[in-house]
Formats: structure tokens, C-alpha cells, sequence
């Protein structure tokens, strides 16, 4: 059995914060810095009291005002490392808020590899015939981790959700998966108070930690990996993709990607100049701008990565239909 | 090899957005304020650049903090 995308929709919170705002609270930083290398101009806050399943139900609500039967739906994976409660699953909680039936639910704790492993799982559930179709939905509130003076996280992450509505289909159109890990960059990207890890040594912080440094390496040394296995897997070659479509970290690590592999600048998709770093939801808001934006056509190979906290990554080929 | 240490430094110096005599074999990022988490990542990306591609996998460099230990770090892995 194969899968298909049949569509995506994302919810953003409304309140923008420019980098006037990061001015404010921090007159020392030199904002146009910042922007040029982050590349980003605007970020969406979530609201004190709105969680990453709110804005999942949002964009889940849009999914189903364009026509989607909730009822129909045999799965929701919720991918999130913001969920209302350890437990239960958040994912419950969105079946119960949308109306769907007694379906399969589940959350996946990844952040930027998430969709691309939400799609792997996606596909399994259908190909094993436990499904034919479903939801697969990216939600964060990485804003609520991060403390306003953190000049790594701050002008970097945003909050948002997409939800994305998978289906079986009669042909191939998504495969060659990539997916892997490295534990032992753990402690690069994290929130050490947040789990049942308790360190008698040290003070945990509450907040977000990222060494961009060290992430900026990892990427660097692994995305390039995972691109030429998959065009491996899948009998490519770079210029038989169309489209690439990267975790959108950041303008730096999108322009060192692109200069590692020598990918031609007009076949790899940008979009995070007035949305930020929105976690696993970065790369369907990107596929939903880049069909939105007459930058995919049908028939077209579309390359999705996604990398980032854990160390985890996934990536692999989309033919759009 | 004393260009390619000229080199190594004019890359920090740029990286950093200050004149290239601020920058010595002693420098550190206690003797820079510019050499903030920012710069540090611009100084990788430089260096990235420069040696094309090859820093990737050099994992050290993320948490240099001495012009002398990327220099010897470069060293080690024959980019200079």
C-alpha cells in the first residue's frame, strides 16, 4: 500500500514579535546581525495560556473545513515536545477536541526530524493495513521554554501547527526514508528540567539550551549524509529532484547546506523570513507555501530533511500528485 | 604554513567585524567581546567555507575558545 499527501494546513498564533521586540528587551544586541544571519525577521508567540494542542486543533479544524471527514480518519500522530501534560497523550486530547472516532492516537516526542519520521510512521500504520488514512500533526510552543534575554533561542524559534492529511494511494509517492540518531548530542539542544532526569551535581535549568555551535556542526557533518543516501536509496541523482525542502533552522545553516552540496539556490525552498523556526512543523508550512506559491507542480520530486534535537534526522522524496 | 595561519586569523577577524590587529595567536574569547555565540558560529562558517567543506565532522571546533586551539585543531586534521 502506499501513501499520499492529500493536504496541509497550519495554524499561527497572532501575536508577531519583530526583532524591534528583541531590541527592547535587549538594547545591547546588534539586531541587523542577528537578521543576517538568522534570516529571520518575525516570529509567532503562543499565548500565556494556549498549548501546542490548541493550535493542533486549529489547524486540524482547517483540514476539516476543506472537507475532510473526521470520522474517516483512522489515525492522529501528534508531533510535539510541548504536550499539555506528560500524561496523558496529547494526542487523546486532540482526538476527543476534533470529533474524530476511537482512532488510533499517539504522540511522537521529536522536534525537527518529526514530520519526516511522523510520515514513516504514517506510512506504516497504512502499508501494514491498520489504517488508510489519517492525520499527522506538527505543534510546538518552544517560545515558552525560552528565556528573553537567550540571544542563541530567542530570535530563532517560533510557535506554530500543521496538520497534514495522509492517505493511501495507488501509486509510490513517498519513500526512500532516511531516518537516524545520535544520543550523544543530547545535551546540546535541551530542556533539562522538563523530565524525570533529576542531576544531584547541577542546577537544571527550566529553559531552553541550544550550543548552536555544536548543533551548526552536527548539521553540517550529517544533512549532507542523508541527502546522498537517500538519492542512493531512491536511484537519484541532485538533478533529478525539483525541489529541496530542508528543516528551516536557520539562514545560516540553509546556505551552508546548499553550499556543501552545490545545490542550485532556485531548487531549494526558503520560507522562514516572517515565520522563524517553528520546530517539526517548519517543513509542511514550507510544502504548503511552496504548492501555495506555484513552487510545486504536480509530478514534481520533492526532497524533505529534517534534523535537529536528539541528534535525530530523517529525510526522504515526495512525488507530488 | 605561517600564511595559512595569516589566513586562519584574517577569516576570525572578518567573522567577527573587527580589525584584523585585534586578532593574535593569544586571542581568546575572554579578550573578545565579539567572539559571542554569534561570532563563534560565523567563525565556523567561514572556516567551513574556506577549507570547503571539510570542518564538518571536526566536532572540537564547536567548543574552541582560543585562535591557538583552532589553529592546532586545524593542524591536526592537515587543513593547515
Amino acid at each position: 500500500m502506499y501513501i499520499c499527501i492529500k493536504g496541509i494546513e497550519y495554524y499561527l498564533p497572532a501575536t508577531k514579535e519583530t526583532n524591534v521586540s528583541l531590541k527592547d528587551d535587549n538594547p545591547d544586541w546588534r539586531i541587523n546581525d542577528i537578521e543576517k544571519k538568522t534570516g529571520i525577521t518575525s516570529r509567532r508567540i503562543s499565548s500565556k495560556l494556549q498549548t501546542a494542542t490548541d493550535m493542533a486543533e486549529s489547524a486540524c479544524r482547517k483540514l476539516i473545513n476543506n472537507g475532510l471527514n473526521i470520522k474517516d480518519v483512522d489515525f492522529i500522530i501528534l508531533v510535539t515536545q510541548s504536550p499539555d501534560y506528560v500524561l496523558p497523550t496529547s494526542a487523546c486530547i486532540l482526538q476527543d477536541r476534533i470529533g474524530a472516532g476511537s482512532c488510533i492516537a499517539f504522540d511522537i516526542n521529536l522536534g525537527c526530524s518529526g514530520f519526516v519520521y511522523g510520515l514513516a510512521v504514517s506510512s506504516s500504520l497504512i502499508s501494514s493495513g491498520l489504517a488508510r488514512q489519517g492525520i499527522l500533526v506538527c505543534s510546538d510552543t518552544y517560545t515558552k521554554y525560552i528565556d528573553k534575554h537567550d540571544r542563541t533561542c530567542r530570535p530563532l524559534f517560533s510557535d506554530a501547527a500543521a496538520a497534514t492529511h495522509i492517505s493511501v494511494a495507488s501509486k509510490d509517492s513517498i519513500g526512500s526514508f532516511e531516518l537516524g540518531s545520535d544520543g550523544s548530542g543530547f545535551d546540546q539542544l535541551i530542556v533539562q528540567s522538563s523530565g524525570s532526569r533529576v542531576n544531584s551535581n547541577k542546577n537544571q535549568s527550566s529553559k531552553l539550551y541550544m550550543s548552536g555551535a555544536d548543533v551548526f556542526m552536527f548539521t553540517m557533518d550529517m544533512v549532507p549524509k542523508v541527502v546522498n543516501s537517500v538519492l542512493l536509496k531512491s536511484n537519484k541523482t541532485i538533478e533529478d529532484i525539483d525541489l529541496f525542502v530542508f528543516h528551516q533552522a536557520s539562514k545560516l545553516v540553509i546556505d551552508s547546506i546548499v553550499r556543501h552540496l552545490e545545490l542550485p539556490k532556485e531548487k531549494v525552498f526558503v520560507n522562514l523570513k516572517n515565520i522563524g523556526n517553528t520546530v517539526s512543523a517548519t517543513i509542511p508550512i514550507a510544502l504548503s507555501d511552496a504548492v501555495r506559491g506555484d513552487k510545486i507542480n504536480t509530478g514534481d520530486l520533492i526532497m524533505l530533511v529534517g534534523f535537529g534535537v536528539g541528534y535525530s534526522w530523517g529525510g526522504c522524496l515526495i512525488r507530488w500528485t | 604554513m605561517e600564511q595559512s595561519k595569516n589566513e586562519v586569523l584574517e577569516i576570525i577577524a572578518k567573522s567577527l567585524e573587527v580589525d584584523k590587529e585585534r586578532i593574535t595567536v593569544e586571542s581568546t574569547v575572554d579578550s573578545l567581546e565579539e567572539w559571542d555565540s554569534l561570532g563563534h558560529l560565523s567563525i565556523l562558517v567561514s572556516l567551513d567555507k574556506k577549507f570547503q567543506g571539510r570542518l564538518a565532522g571536526i566536532k572540537e571546533m564547536a567548543s574552541v575558545t582560543s585562535v591557538n586551539s583552532i589553529l592546532k585543531i586545524l593542524k591536526n586534521n592537515n587543513l593547515i
